[in-house]
């Protein structure tokens, strides 16, 4: 069970070279990378973030290369979840494979209604995503066994199969 | 085989590297080959190190150094600390794990998806990984090619094999054949996630068929597997016919028993007739005009004839898109109804992963010997290997090129990603053989048009975008 404020960007096709430019990639402090989150498409992010753990993006979030840097700096940046009606693959799985955060696949009305600072509640055991806010509470399609195994791990590296 | 399931050729490959598999149907899947690099690596060696593991493939992993290294003079230090930091960890880390490294003073250094094919290390059949989305560059030899993040990286590095859940398949059909040298590759491509979306591949692995693709060189289907990714795929395929065996023979490091593999390959590397695909698409590459990309996803893409869309007429009723399209063209700088061929670039970029190969540049060249750069264009050729850049000079192009006022770099990813210093400034508008033309690729606020590479090289001669197919073309004599 996750819970939390949500900040919300309308666009689709959000990409890893917005996410995180090219040109922070050789940084390995993920605190400095964190800064740099999000900075081509809102450089008020961080302060958008302020008090919120749950971002909300169009359909095939995470598109482009293969950085894991993407998912370390939104989550060194506080996000806990993305929730968007579709991922990239390789980003989906970066989130996962080093356990930062957890990418949710949500429908297009929820997707809809869920608007900036939302209190939401995403409870991956119920396949369900409450908004506290508006008192409706929205299906998720079930996450893979193999997704939720390799989070609980903590990462793929210390992941092994049952 | 009477009884037997129709496969595809993804089918074939993924069901003969399975090691285990999950009630749920994700399957760990064995790993031929492993390529590396400095940018993705430091941190999965540094999992390794901590839970005190050992490469378990040396031998099965490769390594060069690509994404933030200098295309200036080799002879001089690196100025930038950081990237000179990442470069020095691939070096310590492959010495000791024993991982044979082609690296900055190599002569066999380049774009990791270029040198892999050079080296006779990607071969039909087989599953290659890379930290690096456009591994599915490798896809064009029949094998299964993912690009996957670091952490996967240090799995691979650890166990050689992969958890994977399996793709969907999209079948690719591209029917008649290409304008000789003037529409390319790339513009069959961009013709494609143009028409099913930056999503539409999404989950799927696309299999190239038809007789525009059989009729491709070996460096074209590459082109057209790298970009699979642009269109969400997980990987891109083209089943190995004796072209591809043509271009694995004889290289550094094909294996000693190619014949008989080949006649193995030969036999099992294509999807059965009765298979089936989740999805199927059909382009006519004769009908294809040079494409060029006016916005900031590679579908955002146009014809070279045609104008600079409005943003109702890219959305097409679909709101979300032509508001897309409204902050796309706003960050752009462009005027919708504005003709592409109108449009001036600031500079050029042929390079790449996508097209940076040798055909690239004897294309590019068509356009360029004996004439000069327009003025207040600033144009480089990158080639995408140190095999690449010595065969080219062996064919007189770095003269071509340097001739006509055009910069001739060392290999590397360069101005694809803008990890070094050859980046756009802010405003600055290019023409540019790569792959991607997101904000912010090339450079903070700089703006990417997508084109193939004869397609550039004329638009850095004209100072302005033009129809390729109007140009006369000047052969080598």
């Amino acid at each position: 069970m996750m819970k939390g404020k949500a900040v919300k960007y309308e666009q689709d096709n959000i990409d890893t070279d917005v996410i995180i430019p090219g040109t922070y990639l050789k940084i390995h402090d993920h605190d400095e990378l964190a800064r740099h989150a999000m900075e081509g498409i809102d450089p008020e992010f961080h302060k958008r973030m302020e008090g919120r753990s749950i971002l909300v993006a169009g359909k095939n979030f995470g598109c482009g290369s293969s950085r894991e840097h993407a998912p370390i700096a939104l989550s060194k940046s506080g996000v806990a979840a993305v929730l968007a009606p579709s991922f990239a693959r390789i980003f989906y799985r970066n989130c996962v494979d080093g356990a930062y955060l957890l990418p949710v696949e949500i429908g297009h009305d929820a997707f809809k209604e869920i608007t900036d600072g939302d209190e939401l509640e995403v409870d991956m055991a119920q396949s369900r995503v409450r908004n506290i806010t508006r008192g409706t509470e929205y299906e998720i399609a079930p996450i893979p066994d193999i997704i939720t195994g390799i989070i609980k791990a903590g990462g793929l590296f210390r992941y092994k199969a049952e | 085989m009477a009884g037997k399931r129709p496969r595809t050729l993804f089918g074939k490959v993924w069901d003969s590297h399975i090691v285990a598999k999950r009630p749920d149907g994700a399957a760990l899947i064995y790993i031929d080959r492993h390529f590396i690099h400095e940018v993705t690596t430091p941190q999965a060696f540094a999992s390794l190190h901590a839970s005190s593991r050992r490469v378990r493939r040396p031998d099965l992993t490769t390594a060069t150094v690509d994404h933030n290294v200098p295309t200036t003079d080799r002879s001089l230090p690196i100025l930038d600390n950081t990237s000179a930091t990442q470069i020095q960890a691939l070096e310590s880390n492959c010495a000791e794990h024993g991982i044979p490294l082609y690296g900055i003073h190599s002569d066999r250094q380049g774009i990791v998806h270029v040198i892999g094919p050079e080296l006779g290390l990607t071969l039909p059949g087989s599953t290659i990984v890379c930290g690096d989305s456009h591994t599915s560059t490798h896809g064009a030899f029949g094998a299964l090619a993912l690009g996957i993040g670091t952490s996967e990286v240090a799995h691979v590095l650890a166990t050689q094999t992969l958890w994977l859940e399996p793709p969907k398949e999209t079948r690719m059909v591209f029917e008649g054949a290409l304008v000789a040298h003037t529409v390319t590759p790339k513009d069959m491509v961009l013709a494609m996630i143009r028409k099913i979306g930056t999503g539409g591949g999404r989950g799927t692995v696309i299999e190239y068929t038809g007789s525009a693709i059989t009729g491709l060189s070996m460096e074209g289907r590459m082109t057209i597997c790298n970009m699979s990714i642009e269109a969400g795929a997980r990987a891109g395929m083209v089943a190995p016919d004796e072209t591809t065996f043509e271009y694995v023979r004889g290289r550094q490091h094909t294996p000693p028993d190619i014949e008989e593999q080949i006649a193995e390959w030969r036999s099992t590397l294509h999807t059965d007739p009765d298979a089936e695909f989740s999805r199927s698409h059909t382009l006519d590459a004769s009908s294809l005009a040079p494409q060029a990309s006016w916005g900031t996803d590679p579908a955002m893409t146009c014809d070279i004839t045609d104008a600079v869309p409005t943003p109702q007429d890219y959305g097409d009723g679909d709101q979300k898109k032509s508001e897309s399209a409204q902050r796309a063209l706003e960050y752009m700088g462009l005027e919708p109804g504005t003709p592409m061929q109108d449009i001036r670039p600031d500079r050029v970029f042929i390079g790449s992963c996508t097209n940076a190969r040798l055909g690239d540049l004897l294309e590019a060249a068509l356009v360029v010997r004996g004439r000069h750069v327009a003025d207040g264009v600033r144009a480089m050729v990158v080639p995408g290997s140190q095999d690449v850049k010595r065969r080219a000079e062996e064919a007189g192009l770095d003269k071509v090129f340097q001739d006509a006022g055009f910069e001739w770099r060392e290999s590397g990813c360069s101005m694809c990603l803008g990890m070094n210093d050859d980046i756009l400034g802010a405003g600055e508008r290019c023409a540019s053989t790569s792959n991607r033309n997101f904000e912010g690729r090339q450079g903070a606020r700089g703006r990417t048009h997508l084109m193939s590479p004869i397609s550039a090289a004329a638009a850095a001669i004209a100072g302005h975008f033009v129809d390729v197919r109007r140009c006369e073309l000047v052969e080598a004599v």
